[in-house]
């Protein structure tokens, strides 16, 4: 997550009156940078990946685990290390060195939303040579070194999506009281988050916008002494301090859920993502779609996301928590009440799973689009006027029917149509499964596509398999020319679907039976015979999918007929099959490999069944659902343990397989 | 009659390309992505799922309709070149190039240089990067003593190779001898690197003597690549030798496999005239099919890591 400037943030009811202008002025960012950018060709592939840690504070002789809010004086000292600078590191925001070719380029930090948080880049972009994906795992554990190197002997920075207790009593060091004036929240202090203005602002305007607190509310995990009905004992009734302290008095807090009020308990999570860049627009279309229906079946394999506010849940992932958190629809916006003011009713939060294609590919079917899509159509004729095709034109203009949260007044003054602030502001804070990023002004650099479905891993060796896994699927996709594609509803309904608990066990997904173009039908080059086949006539879309298993969509479906859905794994070993790889790098991929291949066959467990197996059998839990602190200390040493063994000592075996 | 088969780029050529088996050494890439490309010129194809229509198959088209005779040879299928859409340093065109068992290795000199032609044609293109050469009968695990492969009985049997015995491997000689042609190609820059296939390290320690041009890699089929012994990995690397994955069988086209593909029977092309298929008023070709080698083609284009074209031809010698 970037820096803006800085400035003087608008508050909500005066970022509001503005909300048409920097819509507009971003549209003209927009149009500008399509029109330098559309004809880009030839860029390389580089791609990164982002993995973000929490930072936990043990203290030993009370056994108790907190989240350190030391995230400015640990990027501080990481902006000041000479040594990490001479080699190119340190953190963009602040100071870093110089990036020399061909040399070793040290990795760079950089702050995130919650002041617990930190997330760390390789120095520089990787490539597609294998000797690079190779480097990708001895980078994050130098990133994670070079991390615990900058932070007090007490603190360590581990990767589980969110901290087990975040939101309870005396969860974070230093002490601060909840209740603040930004979050309202009466379980986490406003100095949870960043102090950078952007972040508070961005709290307080969605909780503004929005008219009461964010509401998250996660099913809690029945067992068997948890009371039922399950009404959260940690929710107060009696506060007064601010008019949101009613939302829990007006029903906030559901039955059998576990109630959080704050976008820290969303935006607190950490993820890994991967930012790929295309040789061309049109390039970038392709990875956009493609990749798009794979992000339910990669959440649920990375599933790691089973405790909340110190309870178990019953659902694995973190995904739809994020969603709430940031949810800044009105009541007229969700449907609860009659539109009078709004413009629209908006199904989806502003962070929710892709609702539009956006390749021009004849291989995308009319009927895989949202015919209910919500789109601003003065925007989208603006762009179509300005030149864009209609496809994205939609997509563009449907991530314009958000308000800009986050308005600083200086930016109002002049429209600069050399930069991409106003767009950004719209772009950035549209936080779906996939984002198309077009070319930032004035850089070399080509359209991009970031993929953002998957949980962060404990170890960095599944954080690098996931990582190289998604960088092959996309070479397997470009290079057979693979269609996923299915109608964008079944995509949601799948996201929904990766949550269930044990979701990778249990549960079935839409997927394409067929990721094949018809034969010949799209070389071009080849000479049809003198009376060719006839286009195969598009069959009904219904035809063209059904409910797989994640084992099915990865491992491929075996049956006595041939013709079934061949399996991600195997797509990507056809695909290095083709390509010239040393017998020791392949090596090393097919570890990769067969972690993927074995977390979705059941062999190995995800981190969430893990975690929940490491609370169910231990001496202190009650059976009550409550993972109290005792637990989470156990809980988070484990975590830190596997992080340094991978599984060698046969901790975590579980998920890890036996590793050498 | 010389039979020039071909499979046109097999990447976006759907489920032919596919190994639905890991560790499974196969030729049926090729046998598969002819048999599709076959299929996909005739223009009334068989239908794919013959479990459903065995009772009727249908007529095939005749075979001139969708191969084309130019002088003494037969294009299978008719087949005109696709060329790569970037500029040449965009790419890293590796050929294998398979002699076949049974062929007189005297005739190599001639056999390489049409296959890099054919190549160099259908790719638009005047030189190519790796040259990696394959002889009968060499298999890797077999040679290698300090090898500690599983038994390669172990691999899902292919019914080709046991039908069409790959004969014993050739002295080092015979083999340097076809090695000085591909010196010369070298030479002539129309390949830059050399490389072989499924040498061990006493083979290889003994080629290494004969040769003017070092090879540049040596491709080991490996069912799981964590098992190449030790000694290999040391001398190869000592000799800058790089040690590369493949998947092919050695004996890519057994005869047998080449009557199929092209016979009248259920699953051929009816360009070949069965042994009982009298009625046919020589609509087809007869006499017997010897297989002479087999090229594989991969452009990679580099800097993407996406293989924009792969393919093979495959040329015999139809005796009648």
């Amino acid at each position: 997550m970037g820096l803006l400037a800085l400035g003087t943030p608008l508050e909500w009811p005066e970022a509001k009156k503005v909300a048409s202008k920097v819509r507009s002025w971003g549209i003209e960012q927009l149009l500008a940078i399509w029109g330098n950018a559309k004809g880009k060709e030839r860029a390389a592939l580089l791609w990164g990946d982002e993995i973000e840690y929490l930072v936990v504070c043990y203290d030993e002789q009370n056994r108790k685990v907190r989240l350190s809010l030391r995230q400015a004086d640990i990027l501080a000292a990481l902006a000041s290390d000479e040594k990490l600078l001479q080699e190119g590191g340190g953190v963009p925001d602040v100071q870093r060195g110089p990036v020399k070719e061909a040399e070793i380029t040290a990795p760079v930090f950089h702050p995130e939303f919650g002041r617990f948080m930190l997330e760390a880049t390789p120095g520089k972009p990787w490539g597609i040579g294998f000797k690079d994906l190779l480097d990708v795992e001895p980078n994050m554990k130098w990133r994670r070194t070079i991390a615990k190197d900058h932070m007090d002997k007490s603190e360590y920075p581990i990767t589980l999506t969110t901290f087990p207790r975040l939101g309870s009593p005396d969860c974070i060091v230093p002490s601060y009281p909840a209740s603040g004036p930004k979050l309202r929240s009466q379980y986490v202090p406003d100095e949870i988050a960043n102090p950078h203005i952007r972040f508070p602002t961005l709290a307080a305007n969605i909780r503004w916008r929005r008219g009461r607190k964010v509401e998250i509310n996660v099913p809690v995990f029945k067992d068997e002494k948890t009371q039922w009905p399950f009404k959260d004992p940690t929710v107060n009734r009696d506060l007064h301090q601010w008019p949101e302290d009613d939302d829990v008095r007006n029903g906030a807090a559901k039955d059998n859920h576990i109630y959080m009020d704050a976008m820290a308990f969303g935006m607190g999570s950490c993820c890994l993502q991967i930012t790929f860049q295309a040789k061309n627009i049109q390039e970038g279309r392709t990875m956009y779609d493609q990749l798009s229906p794979l992000g339910p079946i990669l959440l649920a394999l990375t599933a790691a996301t089973p405790i909340y506010k110190g309870f178990l849940a019953d659902t694995d992932v973190r995904w739809n928590q994020i969603s709430r958190a940031v949810d800044d629809r009105t009541p007229e916006e969700l449907g609860e009440k009659p539109l009078q003011n709004g413009r629209w009713r908006l199904p989806k939060s502003r962070y929710a799973s892709n609702s539009t294609y956006i390749s021009q590919d004849p291989r995308l079917r009319p009927e895989y689009l949202d015919p209910d899509l919500v789109v601003d159509q003065d925007i989208k004729q603006r762009l179509v006027q300005g030149g864009m095709d209609d496809l994205l034109a939609t997509h563009f203009a449907h991530l314009f029917i958000r308000d800009p949260i986050v308005v600083f007044a200086e930016d109002l003054e002049t429209l600069d149509l050399s930069k991409a602030d106003h767009f950004e502001n719209l772009q950035s804070t549209n936080w779906q499964h996939m984002r198309f990023k077009p070319p930032p002004p004035n850089s070399d650099m080509g359209w991009r596509v970031e993929f953002r479905p998957m949980e962060i891993q404990i170890t960095d060796f599944e954080n690098a398999a996931f990582s190289i896994f998604i960088v092959l699927i996309t070479r397997a996709i470009l290079s057979f020319n693979l269609n996923f594609y299915l109608p964008i509803q079944r995509v949601t309904e799948n996201m929904e679907t990766a949550h269930k608990r044990d979701a990778l066990g249990t549960e079935k997904f839409w997927f394409r039976k067929n990721p094949f173009s018809s034969h010949g039908s799209s070389t071009g080059t080849s000479t049809p015979a003198e009376g060719s086949r006839p286009p195969t006539p598009f069959g009904p879309v219904e035809d063209e999918y059904e409910q797989m298993t994640i084992n099915e969509v990865i491992n491929g479906q075996h049956s006595a007929d041939g013709d079934r859905f061949p399996g991600l794994i195997p797509l990507v070993e056809s695909y290095l099959d083709s390509m010239n790889v040393d017998v020791e790098t392949r090596c090393d991929l097919a570890r990769y490999l067969d972690l993927i291949r074995k977390r979705a066959d059941g062999t190995y467990w995800t981190a969430a069944k893990w975690i929940r197996h490491f609370v169910q059998t231990h001496p202190k839990y009650e059976k009550d659902s409550v993972v109290n602190d005792e637990i989470t200390f156990d809980l988070v040493k484990a975590a830190e343990q596997i992080t340094r063994e991978e599984g060698r000592d046969g901790l975590g075996k579980e998920m890890l397989g036996k590793r050498r | 009659m010389k039979l020039i088969l071909s499979t046109s780029n097999i990447m976006s050529g759907g489920p032919s390309v596919i190994r639905r088996h890991f560790f499974e050494k196969s030729n049926t890439e090729l046998t598969s992505s002819l048999r599709a490309n076959f299929t996909a010129h005739q223009s009334s194809p068989p239908t794919p799922t013959t479990t459903t229509s065995s009772t009727s198959p249908r007529p095939k088209p005749p075979f001139k309709s969708w191969t084309k005779q130019q002088d003494n040879t037969l294009w299978i299928p008719t087949h005109s070149p696709s060329p790569l859409s970037e500029p040449r340093e965009s790419y890293d065109i590796t050929v294998k190039l398979f002699y076949l068992p049974n062929v007189p290795a005297d005739t190599r000199c001639l056999q390489t240089r049409e296959a890099i032609n054919l190549v160099l044609k259908e790719l638009g293109t005047s030189s190519i990067d790796l040259l990696i050469v394959s002889f009968p009968g060499i298999s890797f695990d077999a040679d290698d003593e300090e090898s500690d492969l599983e038994d390669p009985s172990s691999a899902p049997p292919s019914d080709t190779d046991a039908a069409d015995a790959d004969g014993a491997p050739e002295d080092i000689e015979t083999i340097a001898t076809t090695w000085h042609t591909l010196e010369k190609l070298h030479e002539e820059g129309l390949v830059s690197k050399l490389g072989i296939a499924e040498f061990g390290c006493s083979r290889l320690e003994r080629f290494l003597g004969e040769v003017k041009v070092k090879p540049s890699v040596n491709q080991i089929n490996v069912r799981d690549c964590c098992v190449v012994p030790k000694p290999l990995i040391l001398y190869a690397k000592h000799h800058k030798i790089e040690l590369l994955t493949h998947n092919d069988c050695t004996n890519v086209l057994p005869r047998g496999t080449l009557r199929d593909i092209l016979g009248s029977g259920e699953k051929g092309a009816g360009v070949l005239a069965g042994e009982e298929d009298d009625d046919d008023d020589g609509e087809k070709l007869k006499g017997e099919v010897m297989p002479q080698w087999v090229v594989k083609y991969t452009a990679v284009v580099k800097d993407r890591g996406v293989v924009e074209s792969k393919g093979y031809f495959a040329v015999a010698e139809l005796k009648g």
